[in-house]
This record gives C-alpha cells, structure tokens and sequence, in this order.
C-alpha cells in the first residue's frame, strides 16, 4: 500500500537580478519527478547539492505549490487538501535554524504540541517519551540557543514526531554533525522504522543511506536517474571491481591527467579522482572478470609518480552514485 | 464551544504567554522599541513648551504616550515576521495544521502588551523631565480605552504581518509606515490642521479614535463612543487579515518566499 | 639612496590609494549595502524623511513655535544621518556577518584610502537623501526655495553629509564592539535629533543642551543652510561650513585611530570574526 504517490512533479523558479535593468530568469529545479513510497519503508532520495531534493521534499510537505504534476499522501492531494497532509506529516531538516532559540527545549516542544493540534491532555506524556527517546531528557529547560548543532537535530526529530504523523521527513538530518552524533541519530532512525514508521530520507552521505534505506532514488538536474534497492544500484555500477590507486605527492591537474591516461588502458570503464588530505586516489572501474592491475600501473609509471597502496573492492554505493551523476 | 474553537483559544493563549517569554528575554532589542519613539517624543514636548500653555503640554504627553504604541505594532510586527523567516521558523509554521494567523496573531498581541509598557514609561518621562503632571478623570475610561486600542492595534499589525509572509521585503514597509501613524493618529497634531482627505485616511486608522477616547477620559469628556468605533475598525481590520492570509499564504507557497532566499 | 626609494613608492603607492579609494569604495558598497533594492531604498530613504518633515512641520503649527521652512531645514538634513550612520556601520558590520572583515583587513591595503574610499558612496547617497527631502518637502509644504540659494543649499547639504559619515566612521568602529549596532544607530539618530537644532532652536534649549549640540556634526551645516535660505550670502556662511567640516573631520579621524586600535585588540583577541 502506497503512502506516498508523487506523479510527473515539476517546479519552476523566477528569479530577478539587476537594479535599475532587471532580468527575469527562470530554473527549473524539478522536471517531472515520479515515485511512490510504501508503509514503514524507508525510502532515501540522493543527489549532489542543487539536484532539487530539497525542492521536491517541499512541494510534498505542502510548502511550495508544484508548477505541473501531482502528489498525495494517505489518498489526500497535497494541493487541494493541504490541511489535512499536514495533519499526518512531519517536517525534520537538518543545520541550526528552525527553532525559538531564545526560548527551552520543552518550550519548543509545548508550543509546536499546540500547533499540531496535539491533545492537550496527551501533551505532557507524549513530550516526555520524546525528549527520552532522543537522548535529550534532563536538558529540556536549558535554552536552545546552547545547544550543539546534534542537540537542535535530535530536538527537531522529537519535534517532528510529536504528533505521531504516518510519514516523517527528513531533510540531511545529519549535515554537520559530529560522527558519534551523528551514528546516535542514525539510531534513531532505524528504531522509528523498526517502530513501522514511513521515511523520507534525504541525504548525501552514502553509507547513511547504504546503512538505513530500503529503497534509493537518485535525483539530478531535477529528474531521478536511477531508483531501486541499495543492492541493485550497486549493481549497475555492473558487476565489475574497482581498483584504488594511492597517488603519492601528486594532486589537481596532474592527478586527472594520470586519470585520463588510465581510461585509455584496456578492460577499464572508467577513471576519477578522489582527491583526499593525504593525496589523491585513483578510483578504476574494471570490467568484469578483468585484471587490469598491471595495465594501469604500467599507464601511470613515469618520472615522479610514487604509487602507494593498490587495492581491489566492490563497488559501494558512492560509486555507483558518483558514476550516476556525473556521466 | 465548539471544539475548533475551544482549540483555537488555547492556541492563542499558549502562543501569547511564549511570545511574550521571548519578548522578555530579548530585552535589550525590546528597549528599542520602547527609547525610539521617547526622542520624537522629548523633540515633541521640547517644541510644545516653547508655547507656554500647560494644556498644550499635558495634549503632548498624553499623545506622545499613545505615539509609543504604534511603533511597538507597526514597525515591530513585520520585524518580528521576518525574525521568523530568518529563524527558519516560518516555513515549519506554515506546515503545521493550524491556520498560520493563529500562530501570528500572538506575536502582535504580545507587542501590544509591550506597547503598553511603552505607555506608562512616556507619562512618566514626561513628568520627571518636564514636571507634565496628566490628571486622569475617569481611570476605568482610560483602561478600557487602551485596552480596545491595542486590541485593534493588535489586529492591524496582524493585516502588515501576513503581508511579510508574502513579500520578502515586507518589513520596509512596516518601517516606512511609524511616520504616517505618527502624524497623521492625532497624537501630536490636531486633526483640524489637515486637509479634508487626509483626515479621512485617519478616520481608517485605530489609534486615531482610541486616542480621541483617551483624552476623553483623561479630561473627563465620554469616550464610549470612540471606544466603539475603535473597536469596529479593530474588528474590520481583523476581518481583513484573516481573508487575506489564506490567500498571501497560498501565494508565498507559489512564488515561493517562505524561506529566505 | 633610501630617500630617493622611499619616494618612489610613495609615488607609486598613489594611484593604487586612489584606485583603492574609488573603486573599491564602490564596489564594497555595492556588494554590502543592499539597500539599493527599490523595495526598501525608496521607502526607507526617500518617502520617510518627508514624513519626520511633514511631522515637525505640523507640529510645530500646532506648537505655534517656528516657521515650516525651519523644520523643513532641520529634518531633511537631520535625516541624512539613516544613510550616513547607518550605511558606514553596514559596510563594515556587514563585513564581519560575511566574514571578509578579516580578510579586508588583513591585506597590505592602505587603510586610510580603504575606509576612506568606503566613505565616498555613503557621503554621496546622504547628499542625495538629504536634497531629496529638502526638494520634495518644499514642494509639499510650499515652501519657496529661490533659485539664487540652490548654490549655498547643495554646498551645505553636501558639508553636512561629509560632516555625519565622520561620525558615521566613528559609530562603526565602536559598533564592531557592541553586539547591537542597529540599536545604536538608532539612539545616534536620536540624540542627534534633540541636540543638533533640528527642531528646537539652539538658543530656545537650555543651555548644556545647546554646548553638546554645538559639538556634534550637521549642527552648523543645518545652521548654514537656514541663513542661506534667509537670504544670506555664500560668502558669509562660509565660516560656518568650515566650522562643520572640521568638526566633521575630526569625528573621522576619531573613528579610523578607534578602527585601527579594534583591529589590534582583535588580532590580540581574536574577536574579530565574532559577531
């Protein structure tokens, strides 16, 4: 049973720049994204900055109106029941705004309560069970304007569940925050699907969405690539193996170009650069049952590359994302 | 009661108390608010003691009192919309199930009460410095008079509020219009001095006849009257807002200015 | 030798100032004052100021104190304190919210000609503020501004603009310390308000009021351009224009000692990106 439904979405920006001459530009953010998300999935939606991820989550939380296309939630359109959705969604997203920082937490909480027309009688209990199962109980009364950036997020999850919505949103809930933070927020998330809570997740960390999904759609440009359970888009990476080079004291320009010369060697799909704080590493997509150990490092001998550590995986999801978004 | 409504209520009534603990603790922007209109004010009395007519005198204070008020809703209520819009706070309020005035309607209630504190600090500026002593011939006339103007004024900031949510550079206009309720409200300037059409633009503006009924009571004339007209135009204003947020939401949500950029 | 050096690259240092003084005064205003959006500039700077003029102007009908011309006078160019004061303190606060203020200041830049260069736009725009309110608030009042006071006018207006983004530079040096700058900014214009005569003549206040008033800019431009308006002569306000730029000036150089001894303290401290 479908909770979600969004069909052929589109949004279209206008932006206006200039002083005395100003010129109309319009961005088209969304071109017609299409999918559905099943009760107590976790469903994740991947893409670079820009993509319009953040745009899409918008249009189904009610909060930008579509310029073409259509969503529902439960049965009810976002559009011309926008009310009602809004009584079963709630809205989660990550960074430090978002909350009256001059006032305490459970103020925060009490306040949204009312807006979400949580019955008063159930307010108290209900908040309680909140700020325990986020971590954050004994902190209530202090100021949000103290909190870290994992605190605000934790908060924000209890503000999101406050009243029981059937499909949570959650916009890069762990952007910026500290990884022991941040493995206690995924925690959490996998405790609210194991709970049969239906998710949205966001988010451009891979082994987030690797570790937590059900299923993946992978946006770009404003229009969804691929779609399919972690496993499979693995797979379209195609059963090959990728090869890690460790480039020693080389960087930038001269990295890419070892990066070309390598993609010219046979049985290799393709070459790209990670560029790390200790040195750059070749990342070499191999055909299938193809060796190309031998053929690439013959191509990056030569006067002044060092090579440092060689080593054959399989694919993971980030390559597999990296090669959706950038062919 | 219906149940709709007893929920309405207790929203109201939540949001109130909460804005006003924010209110309370930012205090030291709230000072502002309250300091800003008391230089026009002193410019004011300064101008009007030139005159040498006590009566004169005790007109300014009472009107540069009132004065204070309208800065704390006109300019205040749309700083505080797009306080919102800053604080990323907006867009989850127009998200919830509540009607959004609801959530905003506090925030202007909240600055009437500060406005009220803004009242009683211009009297009592007006006495230490000036020795202006306002004699009040009928306090219970006085209380519900301004009461009933900060209820409209509550109301109105309310109309400037919701027009924020829908254009980013709202807040100007909050800004631009503390001079014209200046002038035009009769706080310092008799109304008799101006034109026949702008009288009428006055007539359209709460304070205007909350004043009037404040010195009413004060000299011991009857306010009820203009109490009530203020009250009407209060509820029209109200009115106004509540037709019209639905639809500057519906229009923020299509051009898509809920958020900052 | 080092003679011959040393002036050489003073020499060469010249046009860079000026170029730093110039363009990159604009530029910097451009890119922080972004009030040059139609939707706040014309309400804020321009509809405004005619409303505080028309304000005082009724009131003092209904005070029976002085003529309109006189608060016609005193609050166009009063108000040219907004853009002044606030605009210098917005470009360099404003900097420190981008967090270039650092980086502004910690290239070889010469310092003078940078926040000087940054003073150019600001004088420029109260000039025009203030002319605006002065042109339009005539005309609304039906004031008569008689061609043969246009000279003096435009002289005063622009010495009276120069003098208050003086104090202006000053403002924003001590705003960088303060955590509220619009709050002072506010309670500048304030003061300014009562003390400067803009609408209280200074022999009408008592006497302490008008010593403070006498040391504080636009006081003796607002002055001036009241006597030129009564039909003095340019030559005999001249004295009085001298006495405004110099207080002017001296508000300046205040605030550039005050920016440099800030800079040090905040290398010291490292608080200058903090806000």
């Amino acid at each position: 049973m479908s909770i979600l439904e969004a069909r052929e979405l589109r949004r279209t920006f206008t932006t206006t720049t200039g002083v005395l001459r100003r010129q109309r530009k319009e961005v088209e953010a969304v071109r017609g994204v299409s999918f559905d998300i099943a009760e107590g999935e976790l469903f994740g939606l991947l893409g670079p900055n820009g993509a319009g991820k953040t745009t899409t989550i918008k249009m189904l939380i009610t909060l930008l109106l579509p310029t073409a296309g259509s969503a529902s939630i439960l049965g009810l359109d976002v559009v011309a029941d926008a009310r009602e959705v809004r009584r079963r969604i709630g809205y989660v997203f990550g960074g430090d705004r978002g909350l009256y920082e001059r006032l305490s937490a459970i103020d925060n909480l009490r306040y949204f309560a009312e807006l979400y027309g949580v019955p008063p009688r159930e307010q108290r209990a209900r908040i309680g069970s909140l700020l325990e199962l986020v971590g954050l109980a004994g902190r209530e009364r202090e100021r949000v304007e103290g909190f870290s950036r994992g605190m605000r997020q934790r908060l924000h999850i209890a503000r999101g569940l406050l009243h029981d919505p059937a499909l949570l949103f959650l916009d890069e809930p762990s952007i910026g925050i500290d990884p022991v933070g941040a493995r206690e927020l995924r925690r959490t998330i996998a405790d609210l699907r194991s709970e049969g809570k239906t998710i949205l997740l966001t988010t451009h960390y891979m082994f987030e969405a690797d570790e937590l999904c059900d299923r993946i759609a992978v946006i770009r440009h404003g229009e969804l690539v691929a779609e399919g359970t972690p496993e499979q888009l693995k797979a379209r990476v195609s059963a090959g193996s990728v090869l890690e080079v460790e480039l020693l004291g080389v960087a930038g320009a001269a990295a890419q170009a070892h990066a070309d010369a390598v993609c010219r060697v046979a049985g290799v799909r393709s070459g790209t650069v990670d560029e790390q704080p200790q040195g750059a590493v070749l990342l070499v997509q191999v055909e299938p049952g193809v060796d190309a150990t031998a053929g690439v490092l013959g191509a990056l001998a030569g006067a002044d590359t060092r090579v440092g550590r060689v080593v054959t995986r399989a694919p993971t999801l980030e390559d597999a994302y990296v090669e959706l978004v950038s062919s | 009661m219906t149940a709709g409504a007893t929920r309405a209520l207790r929203v109201l009534w939540v949001g109130y108390l909460l804005q006003l603990k924010i209110l309370a603790v930012n205090a030291f922007d709230g000072v502002l608010n309250v300091i800003y209109p008391l230089f026009f004010a002193t410019c004011a009395l300064l101008m009007f003691s030139q005159s040498g007519d006590p009566q004169a005198l005790v007109y300014a204070a009472l009107g540069s009192a009132v004065m204070g008020t309208w800065s704390a809703m006109a300019t205040s209520a749309s700083g505080a919309l797009q306080g919102l819009r800053w604080q990323g706070v907006l867009e989850l309020l127009v998200c919830a199930p509540t009607r959004v005035g609801l959530a905003i309607l506090p925030i202007t209630g909240a600055l009437a009460t500060v406005a009220l504190y803004s009242f009683v600090a211009t009297l009592v500026w007006s006495r230490v410095l000036f020795g202006i002593e306002v004699s009040v011939a009928s306090p219970l006339g006085l209380i519900v008079a301004m009461l009933v103007t900060l209820a409209s004024l509550a109301t109105f900031g309310f109309l400037l509020s919701v027009t924020v949510v829908r254009y980013r550079t709202g807040w100007a206009l909050g800004n631009a219009l503390e001079y014209p309720g200046w002038l035009l409200c009769g706080f310092l300037v008799p109304l008799q001095l101006f034109p026949e059409w702008v009288r009428w633009i006055a007539y359209l503006l709460p304070p205007t006849w909350g004043m009037d009924a404040i010195r009413a009571a004060a000299a011991g004339g009857d306010p009820w009257r203009d109490i009530a007209i203020c009250a009407l135009v209060g509820l029209g204003y109200a009115v106004l807002a509540t037709v019209l947020s639905e639809r500057l939401i519906d229009s923020a949500r299509r051009h898509a200015t809920l958020a900052l950029t | 030798m080092s003679d011959t050096v040393g002036a050489t690259a003073t020499l060469r240092g010249i046009p860079a100032a000026w170029r730093l003084l110039t363009v990159g005064g604009v530029l910097s205003f451009r890119g922080l004052f972004n009030w040059l959006n139609p939707y706040i500039y014309i309400p804020s700077l321009l509809i405004a100021p005619i409303f505080q003029i028309l304000l005082f102007a009724y009131v003092g009908r209904a005070a029976g104190a002085e003529s309109d011309s006189f608060y016609l006078v005193g609050n166009a160019i009063q108000y040219a304190s907004i853009p002044c004061l606030f605009a210098m303190a917005n470009t360099i606060a404003g900097e420190r919210w981008t967090q270039t203020l650092g980086i502004v200041l910690s290239t070889p830049a010469n310092r003078v000609a940078l926040f000087l260069g940054r003073s150019i736009p600001v004088i420029a725009n109260g000039w025009f503020v203030a002319l605006f309110g002065l042109v339009v608030g005539a005309w609304v009042l039906g004031v008569p501004l008689p061609p043969q006071t246009w000279a003096g006018i435009v002289l005063c207006v622009a010495i009276a603009s120069i003098s208050c983004t003086g104090l202006g530079l000053l403002q924003a040096a001590v705003g960088l310390r303060v955590r509220s700058t619009a709050v002072l900014g506010n309670i500048v214009f304030g003061v300014l308000l009562i003390f400067t005569g803009t609408n209280v003549a200074l022999d009408a206040m008592p006497g302490w009021m008008a010593a403070v008033g006498r040391w504080m800019p636009l006081t003796h431009g607002i002055e001036a351009c009241r006597e030129v308006l009564a039909g003095a002569s340019l030559g005999a306000v001249l004295p009085v224009l001298a006495r405004e730029l110099a207080i002017g000036l001296g508000y300046a150089a205040l605030g550039l000692l005050a920016l440099r001894r800030v800079e040090r303290v905040s290398r010291l401290r490292a608080t200058l990106e903090l806000q």
